[in-house]
């Protein structure tokens, strides 16, 4: 009989480990303590991927995201930090994905389509959100304060947390 | 809680999707018009440093607080197992229940070493006089002075007077590395050893082959989707699946430290993560209107043949379906061989998508459950779960094809002519004897070469036939769901095929046959056991009676291939069922032995002065030590019935039925 294997499933996974690797990879060019950290996350992350465990798939995650922050405080780039940023975030939704999938249906099963939806949905949602960003920074580095911009990103975060759903615990 | 419970609290829980917070929104709105009237220059208000850090570690703080939520909020549904069989337990599954049945004086409080050892005194005693033909006291002799057996630990481990031999130290060190106890080593020493007896050659196992002490451990594993039958799109569930908890919190930490670093780098790549926090929001799970199509390569299939199932599931609605993941309900009774019955794909309008595997169908009637459907919007926040049910069945009736061999009834006194060889002379075919002609005797059966030697009239004479009207009854009952390995046939499914092959025969012969079960029965509204239920078929013959025989195999609800929820008293059945057999009736019996009541049953059925005989499908295993002991236990009690006079045939999971059946007839059973 056929065996189901509740791994994570294998379009996402290398979708997901690509996505951190430019992460690290770009991170790394510019910042030795960033690069670290990323590095960390990288092996968490495909630990994680490995045994299909979430735990270690969001300390990956969270800990690369911490690198891509590092390298941006050591001198790193604009664009740089916010490609490894998509790359981090893509990495780390793509993982979930992966172990979830994994979890409900089994690695051996036909999820081709659904995967190519995901990694095609989170890469839009990145590039998107990158390019408005980059643009307000241009927009805002042609002459008004970093506290503007805070405060619109700030404004933006706000009004998410208030359309999101009521939390079931506070229900 | 019961499911239904919780499938209320997700429903509710959807509903407050559609909520918005309140404070958040507000202080969103008041920054948002703060930061435009700066821009648009209507207000000067200066943005200081000592602001910007304020905002910033309130907003680290926040961060933090946002991940941690994480850990708490994902949920997804769990899926189900529809590829596999219900598996049925193993014969010893149960340790203390298996040491029991040897106990004698199960009423005085013993503790738990004392009462393995009590077990495996009296499994001792139970084979020495069987097997070695010891008595009673002679056995509990040998016990006590160790002579039963070589083993000198296993001796003293059993006997109150002698010293444990020491062990040498390689043993200890190899225990000592194990790390297992030496009485949990000895338990299994001494049931190897009791096991040997009364087979030769197996005396000396080597300790490696002795079966390990602790229980297999075994797949939790969930063979069907749902219990519930459902027609159509059942909505059970809604649920947050907290997928993107925490990426608000990641996008508020790096706006946050960008803030107080000055870094706009930092404070871009938090952008990043705001964009991925408000897309976990823009969307609702959409309705999905699906249909869901399925086809069977062949409804009424043979057991054994292969069925190729092709589900085609259709979106039926006008919007993309960008999250579906599908599970077909593959009944309990069946398995998959070829194939998934599982997708994940997305879905455009009026699109659909086949599903195809391949089962191996199994005698009985067998009931798809409903599709379990799992949907998602584009950024995954929110998963609906659905039942999708379309009845569909498969009947797979039992072939009565004939056995190679005859079937091993007994000698008994009956009226018609028929397969039974009866030792009486009278009409038939095969020789008796020659007896002095007497007048009215057939011409054809005059002894015409003797008369044309000696001149002398005599009269040849034949055995007598008679037709047997038989009943075979299946054991059926819970404590028969066992096999050797949890998912292979277990001994009711073995049962009931040889029984279809067994009635076969004998109508082939001329016998009537008829069929009777021990099974789970349905209880009537005032808690009584409602027998009208029950299966049984009158001996008879003919292609009607054959055809009447064929269905109840296959669908007759006692003889489920999937095993029965609670367990069901016998006495009443099979009080009823010796109401109804006639005196001369003989019983085929079928029973895996492998507890004390089926013994019972059949002693009962031979003291009414019925002719028994019992089939016995072997679920045994020798895989633990407990294994082991159950497989003692069936022979003894085995052997104990064939000296009650039942004849037992035993039937091992390899062989087939014919195999079985033609061993016993050469062994002699009859």
């Amino acid at each position: 009989m056929m065996e189901l294997t509740r791994k994570p499933t294998r379009q996402n996974t290398v979708a997901s480990i690509t996505g951190a690797v430019v992460a690290l990879v770009v991170i790394g060019s510019g910042s030795p303590a960033g690069g670290l950290f990323g590095l960390v996350g990288l092996g968490l992350l495909a630990l994680g991927l490995h045994r299909g465990a979430r735990l270690a798939v969001d300390f990956g995650g969270g800990v690369l995201f911490i690198g891509v922050i590092l390298g941006g405080l050591q001198g790193l780039s604009p664009e740089a930090t916010v490609i490894g940023a998509v790359g981090t975030l893509l990495a780390w939704d793509l993982a979930n994905s992966a172990v979830e999938l994994g979890e409900q249906l089994g690695r051996e099963t036909k999820t081709d389509r659904l995967e190519a939806v995901h990694i095609v949905t989170s890469l839009a949602v990145g590039l998107l959100s990158a390019t408005l960003g980059y643009g307000v920074f241009i927009f805002s580095g042609a002459g008004y304060s970093l506290g503007v911009a805070v405060l619109l990103i700030l404004a933006v975060v706000f009004l998410i947390a208030g359309l999101r759903s009521s939390e079931p615990a506070a229900a | 809680m019961s499911a239904s419970d919780v499938r209320g609290r997700d429903a509710e829980k959807g509903r407050e999707v559609m909520n918005v917070k309140r404070i958040p929104l507000i202080v969103g709105v008041a920054i948002l018009l703060v930061a435009l009237s700066i821009l648009v220059g209507f207000t000067d208000l200066d943005v200081t440093q000592g602001f910007v850090g304020a905002v910033g570690l309130i907003a680290i703080g926040a961060a933090l607080n946002g991940f941690a939520r994480r850990r708490r909020e994902v949920e997804t549904a769990e899926t189900t197992d529809p590829e596999h069989r219900t598996t049925v337990p193993v014969p010893g599954a149960n340790f203390s229940e298996t040491i029991n049945q040897f106990r004698t004086d199960t009423y005085t409080f013993a503790t738990g070493s004392r009462q393995i050892i009590e077990g495996l005194q009296g499994a001792a005693v139970a084979v020495l006089t069987r097997f070695e033909g010891l008595s009673e006291k002679e056995a509990q002799r040998q016990i006590e002075t160790g002579e039963w057996t070589s083993d000198e630990r296993v001796a003293a481990f059993l006997s109150p007077d002698l010293e444990t031999p020491d062990r040498p130290i390689r043993s200890r060190l190899a225990a000592a590395l194990d790390r297992e106890s030496s009485f949990r080593s000895d338990v299994r020493r001494t049931t190897a050893a009791i096991a040997a007896i009364g087979y030769t050659g197996l005396e000396a196992a080597a300790p490696e082959s002795i079966p390990q002490y602790d229980k297999e451990s075994l797949e939790n594993v969930v063979p069907r989707t749902t219990a519930a039958s459902t027609s159509g799109l059942a909505l059970t569930a809604v649920r947050h699946t907290g997928y993107w908890t925490g990426v608000g919190g990641l996008a508020l930490l790096a706006v946050g430290l960008g803030a107080v670093a000055e870094s706009p780098s930092v404070v871009l790549a938090g952008v990043v993560a705001a964009g991925y926090a408000g897309f976990a929001h823009i969307q609702s799970v959409p309705e999905p209107t699906l249909s869901l199509e399925r086809t069977l390569s062949d409804e009424q299939p043979e057991p054994g043949d292969e069925v190729d199932v092709t589900v085609t599931i259709t979106n039926e609605s006008r919007r993309l379906l960008p999250d579906l993941r599908i599970i077909d309900g593959v009944p309990a009774g069946l398995a998959i061989t070829d194939g998934s019955a599982r997708i994940g794909t997305a879905l455009r309008p009026e699109e659909s998508v086949d599903l195809e595997y391949t089962v191996t169908a199994r005698r009985g009637t067998h009931t798809f459950d409903p599709a379990v459907i799992l949907t998602r919007d584009l950024s995954r926040a929110s998963e609906k779960e659905y039942y999708l049910g379309v009845e569909t069945t498969v009947t797979a009736e039992p072939t009565l094809k004939p056995l190679a061999t005859q079937v091993p009834l007994q000698p008994a006194a009956a009226a018609f002519s028929g397969q039974l060889t009866t030792a009486d002379a009278g009409e038939g075919t095969q020789f008796h004897s020659i007896r002095e002609y007497q007048r009215n005797d057939p011409l054809n059966r005059i002894d015409w070469n003797r008369h044309a030697r000696s001149g002398e009239l005599a009269t040849l004479q034949f055995h007598e036939e008679r037709a047997a009207r038989v009943v075979i009854l299946i054991d059926a009952r819970k404590s028969s769901y066992l096999a050797p390995e949890p998912d292979a046939p277990h001994a009711v499914d073995r049962s009931v095929e040889a029984a279809g092959r067994i009635a076969a025969s004998l109508l082939d012969t001329g016998d009537t046959v008829g069929l009777a079960a021990l099974g789970p029965v349905d209880r009537t509204g005032d808690r009584k056991l409602d027998l009208r239920n029950t299966c049984w078929l009158a001996p008879s013959s003919g292609q009607h009676h054959r055809g009447q025989l064929r269905s109840l195999l296959a669908s007759h609800p006692q003889f489920s291939t999937v095993p029965p929820n609670g367990r069901t008293q016998w006495h009443p059945q099979l009080r009823l069922i010796r109401q109804r057999l006639t005196s001369e009736t003989q019983v085929v019996f079928f029973t895996p032995l492998c507890d004390d009541a089926s013994v019972r049953i059949a002693r009962r059925l031979g003291a009414r002065g019925h002719a028994v005989t019992v089939i016995s499908p072997d679920p045994t295993a020798e895989r633990t030590t407990s294994q082991q002991l159950a497989r003692v236990g069936r022979r003894i009690r085995r052997f104990d019935l064939q000296r009650a006079g039942i004849p037992v045939i035993d039937w091992k999971g390899e062989q087939s039925i014919d195999e079985a059946v033609a061993r016993a007839n050469s062994g002699g059973t009859r």
